[in-house]
This record gives C-alpha cells, sequence and structure tokens, in this order.
C-alpha cells in the first residue's frame, strides 16, 4: 500500500509556557502518525521545545506550525516557528555553542540545527522565523 | 418610589412562577441532562429556581427601573447565583453551559412579557428593559463566580501537583532518591533543589541518585536546571549518579552539546542502585530465600 500525499498541517500558538508543552506533545504525535521512529520522534519534540521556549523566553508571542510534508518516497515533517519579539541581533553568534543572551546554555539553536536535517533561521525586528525539517526514505 | 411602572413584572412573577419555573427548567435540563447526565440533580436544581424567582420577584418589586438594580454577591439574589454557577464549575461544566442558565430564563421571562401584557407598547418596552439589565447583571455575577471557582481548583491542582511531585527519598544510609517527574520548568527546579539540598544536609547524603525516566522531554532549558541541582548537591559533598536516560534521550542530548562532567550516569535506577551502593561500601547480597 503507497501512502498519499497529505500535506495537513496544524498551528499552535505560543504565548507561555504551558503551550510549549503543547506543541512538542502535536509535533511528536504527528511524527508518530508519519511513522517516524521513537529517536526521532524524541529529536523533534526536543527540537520543538527548544525553539518554542525561545519564543516564550525572547518572542513575547509566536506560534508553531507543524507540516506533515509527506510523499510516497519520503517522510518528511516541516516545523515553522515564528515569534514577533525584537528578533536575533546577531545570528552568526546565536548559531555558536555557548553564547546566550538570556542566561541559558546556549546550545539551543546550534543544538537544535544538528538535531535536524534542515534549519534556515531568518530574523529581523518584529519578525523571526525559524523552519526547520526532519526527512527520512520510505524503506 | 414609584413601583408601577415595573408591577407587571411582579405580578407576572407571583401568579406565573410555577409555570415559569418549569418552563425554565425544562429547558435547561434537556440541556444539561443530555451533556452532564448523573451530574444534575433535578429536585435539587428546581428547588433552587423557585428561590431565584421568588428573591427575583422581591427584587422588582423593590426595583424602581430607573436606578441600577442591587445584585451583588452578597444579596439573597446573587447568594443563590453564585452558588449555583460555582457548583457547575467544580462538576466540570463549560462555561458556555452554565451561562445557558440565566440567558435561558431571561427567554422564558420575556416570552410570558410579551404573550401576557396587552399594556402599551411603552410600559412592555419598560418592563423589557428592565429584565434585560437584571438578567444581565445575574449573567456577569454566575459567569464571575464561575471563573472564581475554576481558578481556585486550577491553584489548588497546581499547588498540590507541586508538593507531591518532588519528593526526596532515602534509599539507604547517605543515599538519597530524586525520581523526576513530569515538566521540570523554574519553579518546580527550583523547589526541587531546595528540597534536594536540605536532604541532603539532613541525611549526610553521600549519595544521590537523580532519576529521569518520567522528564517527557530533556532540552536545554530542563538540563540547565538539572545541572545547576547537580552543582549545589556536589557542593555539599554528595556525589551523583544520573539514571533512566533513555536511549533516544541520550542522543538527542549529545546531538544538542549537553554532556553531564563529574556525572556518574546508568542506563536503569537497577544499575544506578547498585553503583551508588558500591560508592558507599555496600552491596545487595542474595541470602538464600525461596525465590532466586
Amino acid at each position: 500500500m503507497t501512502t498519499q500525499p497529505t500535506n495537513s498541517s496544524e498551528r499552535v500558538p505560543i504565548l507561555d509556557a504551558s503551550d510549549i508543552v503543547r506543541a512538542r506533545g502535536v509535533a511528536r504525535q504527528v511524527a508518530g502518525r508519519i511513522g517516524f521512529g521513537l529517536a526521532d520522534q524524541t529529536r523533534l519534540a526536543t527540537a520543538v521545545s527548544e525553539l518554542a521556549r525561545n519564543v516564550v523566553q525572547y518572542g513575547e508571542d509566536g506560534f508553531c506550525e507543524i507540516v506533515d510534508a509527506s510523499d510516497h518516497n519520503e517522510m518528511r515533517l516541516g516545523i515553522l516557528v515564528e515569534d514577533h519579539g525584537s528578533g536575533i541581533d546577531n545570528i552568526d553568534k546565536a548559531m555558536k555553542d555557548g553564547y546566550t543572551t538570556g542566561g541559558g546554555l546556549g546550545a539551543g539553536l546550534p543544538g537544535t540545527r544538528r538535531l535536524m536535517d534542515e534549519f534556515v533561521i531568518e530574523s529581523e525586528p518584529g519578525l523571526t522565523r525559524i523552519s526547520i525539517a526532519l526527512v527520512r526514505k520510505r524503506s | 418610589m414609584t413601583t408601577n411602572s415595573l408591577a407587571p413584572i411582579v405580578t407576572l412573577l407571583q401568579q406565573h412562577r410555577a409555570a415559569i419555573s418549569s418552563e425554565w427548567m425544562t429547558e435547561v435540563l434537556r440541556v444539561w441532562m443530555r451533556l452532564y447526565p448523573g451530574l444534575v440533580n433535578e429536585d435539587e436544581l428546581r428547588r433552587q429556581a423557585d428561590a431565584l424567582l421568588k428573591e427575583l420577584g422581591k427584587l422588582f418589586s423593590e426595583h424602581s427601573g430607573e436606578a441600577p438594580p442591587d445584585i451583588t454577591g452578597n444579596s439573597e439574589l446573587g447568594e443563590i447565583a453564585r452558588e449555583l454557577s460555582s457548583e457547575r464549575a467544580k462538576k466540570g461544566f463549560k462555561p458556555a453551559d452554565t451561562a445557558q442558565y440565566v440567558i435561558t430564563l431571561k427567554n422564558v421571562l420575556t416570552q410570558h412579557l410579551v404573550r401576557t401584557l396587552n399594556e402599551s407598547p411603552t410600559s412592555l418596552t419598560l418592563c423589557l428593559r428592565a429584565v434585560d439589565d437584571v438578567l444581565d447583571r445575574l449573567s456577569l455575577l454566575t459567569f464571575d463566580a464561575f471563573v472564581e471557582t475554576r481558578e481556585r481548583v486550577i491553584a489548588q491542582q497546581s499547588l498540590s501537583l507541586v508538593e507531591l511531585s518532588t519528593p526526596v527519598i532515602l534509599l539507604w544510609n547517605n543515599v538519597l532518591l530524586l525520581p523526576l517527574i513530569g515538566v521540570i520548568d523554574t519553579v518546580r527546579a527550583r523547589q526541587l533543589t531546595e528540597r534536594l539540598l536540605e536532604s541532603i544536609t539532613k541525611h549526610e547524603a553521600s549519595v544521590t541518585l537523580i532519576d529521569v525516566t518520567g522528564v517527557p522531554v530533556f532540552d536545554t532549558s530542563v538540563a540547565r536546571h538539572i545541572m545547576k541541582a547537580i552543582d549545589a548537591a556536589q557542593l555539599l559533598g554528595s556525589r551523583i549518579v544520573m539514571t533512566g536516560i533513555s536511549p533516544e534521550g541520550a542522543q538527542t542530548l549529545t546531538k544538542l552539546g549537553i554532556s553531564f562532567a563529574n556525572v556518574i550516569s546508568r542506563a536503569t535506577l537497577r544499575a544506578g542502585l547498585a553503583e551508588a551502593l558500591q560508592l558507599v561500601g555496600r552491596r545487595i547480597e542474595f541470602t538464600g530465600g525461596v525465590h532466586k
């Protein structure tokens, strides 16, 4: 049986810390439904947790969109996290391990990039968008 | 005080109270019985409805139609409404379904007024406006009571959750166990660190097991909280054995670039316990019981 492209998406608003739990729960659920293994589900949930926490901590308000973009050949789960905070001053620095402006470990963004197959970040005052994706060939 | 302008309402509530009450309750019960079977006490609701209508009649007989009606949580009427609403909140009714109670009454009353009042349109308008006004206030009051009750319930729950969720257990002499379960946020992290440090001092613990089996997602924020707790514990002279990181969790942590240096880690609590006992010079031994 072949799986049809579904391209469904779910959007979770991120306003406070409880939304972090909700967003990563949805990510894990969607990943499981698509057929990602437990390790990949954990990666996705952790990545969403990192990005969503940044939104709560720095970004004021935003949302997380979880998109199932799988097709016959591959499983693909894309996530867009957008916020409307003051933005990231220096993206190059923010992507370096150990750099933090908020007293954290400074591992969130670079760590998330290592966890994911795709990672795109753009930021300006008022709009920060990070899209990530995990892609697996169907066996 | 001129009461005559609202006299029709008072008369209506006196003469047709039984009919109004029964119509009102039929409608409310129809919805509530369907949505919340087993949570509705019909007799009590009817009693409350009668009492509320009686108070409403009293209010209109004292109400001139010009000054705003006196409905506060302290008045008899307010008391009934608050009690009813907060009861719904405790039983898990949705806010909209609770609000339905007063809204339905408004509809029934309005219908009755229009049906029985053959007087001048001015008088009818005046009466309808008064009913509108009073019931809107009642509506707001029930809504307030509902939210208040819900918030109290939530506050209690989160308090008891925080209380319950960070036990520090003395496993053996000088060996402590801190099982972490659920979301580790700043509040919980601070609390569990406090408890852990107190217990280490109290029991002179030389080894502390931290079990993270129940932590759903191990991200950098959780890691930072746990690292800080570990640092503080080590300052008090306790060694740390961390247990319960899942294979997926381990992979994710290394990808994130998080390493727990100075911490002994074991996959399972069982292995961690053996390690901890060894550190204090003990071991669990088979003593020849029935079960091997």
